[in-house]
């Protein structure tokens, strides 16, 4: 994965709950389908807006709830990588396993505007609004869990190890 | 958070380092011998027991791509809760594929319906959570088992099928916040209002432990305890522990399946924050639609709130006291011509043991429902969603947008006595009201 993630921010505030990314509703649809209702009960179309590569930004809080999907929703959006002002831990848990990237950076609500360019260096940990030019710092993954987002979750792990039965049930 | 006090013990080679509960079960089961545990260590852990819950069905990264074989096939759990009985046809497919799962194991702790009841309360009952362990399961609401003095916590699906590969997980170690609890509950307040008042005071902690101690624990039960640590995660707390106690030793008399070892904090260990509350102060309370942490007032400020449907159950609060509670305040009255009321056990036993006790009995001829154990309207799975424009009242663990059916459908969150009360009114009532102890105020 590219360690150097640039894209056009899209906005949220506090506690953005697990339930409003995965509706309950995704549990019984079909895998493809599930994306496309993320954020149906605070942003009913935001879903169909986003681009490959977008960035969301967020306030404190982020991911509280449940261990239901809610970051392979955001991930099968095509948004690369998660800021907000707090995250919650199992939502870190979550998309780590998935391998989408998701990052605590306080402040980062304050220099963000929805549709800005933003810049985030994962390994150096610096985010960058290009469009404002404003820049702040966040604390890294640890690379213990970059090396599970690397290889594409926790899954593909598993897979590489022979620990995958090749029966699906 | 700041923890500088904590390396200046390192610095001072005689002193012993200090750590607290959550602190010392990671150092037990640390895959490799550590000298010592710190806010911000990653640790690798071994678990005692895994659960895995009906909702797995429902993940196809999992039925398309099974754990070959368990690392113990003893230590691993299958309990249906989430949607007992299944409500449609794609549950239906999806835990039929988990029961020839547990046949390709030969898993013996096998809960099907009817047999179980939610993972985490039903575990509690079995004797499964001990004070020191470390149990793996998928529930967000897994946090409950800190009451018996043990660690668990939510885990995604694709996580658990590592741990049961593994039987490893790792866990990034937060600060720890001790909150005393003193005095005793009075008049009609419950555990599930501790926590309200807590969550309204304290705001959301990600990435931190709670750590409950103080001279008012020794009045709350085991089941009391259990609210209390369940909905901690609302707060975005990693682990909320309990001390062991007389009271949790009682408990497991009996019932605990293995010996254990209880976990004390050591003495002098300092907490990043330490908060008070005392119990004898707490009033009924409510959280306000949407969000829970720093979103709860107290049930008489929004009193006469009209409702549409009140919910009692889950995880947290489908307990025996809470259908006592319900009952005691449904006897000889009924629910408000308006309102539905949808009652559902947490467990199986509780279920029976409600039964035998005639309150299921009482909730149903005060114009109730009751239905079978099951998470059921808690996650908006079946058993009673909400529709466009309702307002809900429930006992059950979140108030999130959408959570209960429609995303238009508006969710307080509130203890069992509170929902009854306010199913009799047909509008948000303190249920002191009803019961007559609030005279004097
Ligand atoms: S009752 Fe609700 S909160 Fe508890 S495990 Fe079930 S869905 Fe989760």
């Amino acid at each position: 994965m590219n360690k150097v993630l640039q894209g056009k921010a899209w906005t949220f505030g506090d506690n953005i709950n697990t339930d409003l990314m995965y509706p309950h509703a995704c549990y019984t649809l079909p895998e493809e389908e599930r994306p496309r209702h993320t954020m149906w009960a605070n942003r009913p179309g935001w879903a169909g807006q986003v681009n490959s590569g977008d960035i969301l930004v967020a306030g404190k809080n982020f991911g509280v709830g449940s261990s239901r999907p809610a970051a392979s929703n955001l991930k099968g959006l095509g948004i690369s990588v998660v800021v907000a002002e707090s995250v919650n831990g199992l939502f870190l848990r979550n998309s780590v396993n998935v391998g989408l990237p998701v990052v605590s950076c306080p402040g980062v609500s304050g220099i963000v505007r929805e549709g800005d360019t933003v810049t985030v260096s994962m390994d150096t940990g610096k985010l960058v609004n290009e469009t404002s030019g404003k820049a702040t710092e966040f604390k890294p993954l640890p690379g213990f869990l970059m090396d599970i987002i690397e290889a594409g979750g926790i899954i593909e792990v598993l897979r590489k190890n022979g620990q995958i039965d090749s029966n699906p049930l | 958070m700041e923890s500088a006090l904590r390396n200046e013990w390192y610095c001072v080679p005689w002193k012993v380092l200090l750590l607290n509960i959550v602190e010392k079960i990671f150092q037990d089961h640390s895959e490799n011998p550590v000298q010592r545990v710190e806010p911000g260590d990653i640790v690798n852990v071994k678990v005692d027991k895994v659960i895995m819950l009906d909702i797995a069905g429902l993940h196809p990264e999992l039925l398309n791509n099974p754990p070959k074989k368990p690392f113990d096939r003893d230590k691993i759990a299958m309990i249906f809760d989430h949607f007992v009985p299944a409500p449609n046809v794609e549950v239906a497919s999806g835990v039929s594929k988990l029961r020839k799962l547990a046949k390709r194991w030969d898993i013996g702790n096998f809960f099907d319906y009817g047999r179980g009841g939610i993972s985490h309360t039903f575990a509690a009952e079995r004797g499964w959570f001990l004070p020191g362990r470390i149990v793996a399961n998928t529930d967000s609401h897994s946090i409950a088992a800190g009451a018996y003095n043990m660690l668990s916590r939510g885990l995604g699906t694709p996580e658990l099928m590592q741990v049961i590969c593994t039987g490893k997980t790792w866990y990034i170690v937060g600060e720890t916040i001790k909150v005393n609890l003193t005095g005793k509950l009075t008049g009609a307040a419950e555990a599930k209002d501790i926590f309200l008042r807590m969550a309204g005071d304290m705001g959301d902690i990600p990435n931190t432990n709670i750590e409950f101690g103080g001279t008012g624990i020794a009045s709350l039960s085991v089941d009391q305890r259990a609210v209390i640590t369940t909905m901690c995660a609302e707060l975005s707390a990693d682990f909320a522990v309990f001390p062991h106690d007389s009271v949790l030793e009682s408990y497991l008399d009996g019932r605990a399946e293995a010996p254990y070892r209880p976990v004390t904090a050591d003495k002098d260990e300092t907490y990043t924050l330490t908060s008070e509350f005392d119990m004898s102060e707490i009033r009924p309370m409510v959280a306000m639609p949407d969000h829970v942490a720093g979103n709860t007032r107290p049930a008489a400020d929004i009193h006469g709130s009209r409702i549409d449907q009140a919910t009692i159950g889950s995880c947290a609060n489908g307990r025996l006291d809470d259908l006592a509670s319900a009952a005691r305040i449904l006897k000889g009255r009924k629910v408000a011509k308006d309102v539905r009321l949808i009652v559902t056990p947490a467990t199986q036993s509780i279920y029976l043991k409600a039964d035998e006790l005639g309150y299921l009995r009482i909730i149903a001829e005060a114009g109730g429902v009751v239905t079978n154990p099951t998470c059921g309207a808690c996650m908006g799975g079946h058993m009673g969603l909400l529709g466009e424009g309702d307002v809900a009242i429930t006992s059950t663990t979140r108030n999130f947008k959408g959570r209960m059916g429609s995303r238009d459908a508006r969710i307080y969150m509130a203890s069992s006595a509170t929902v009854a009360a306010s199913a009799v009114n047909g509008y948000i009532t303190d249920p002191g009201d009803i019961l007559g102890v609030n005279s004097g105020e």
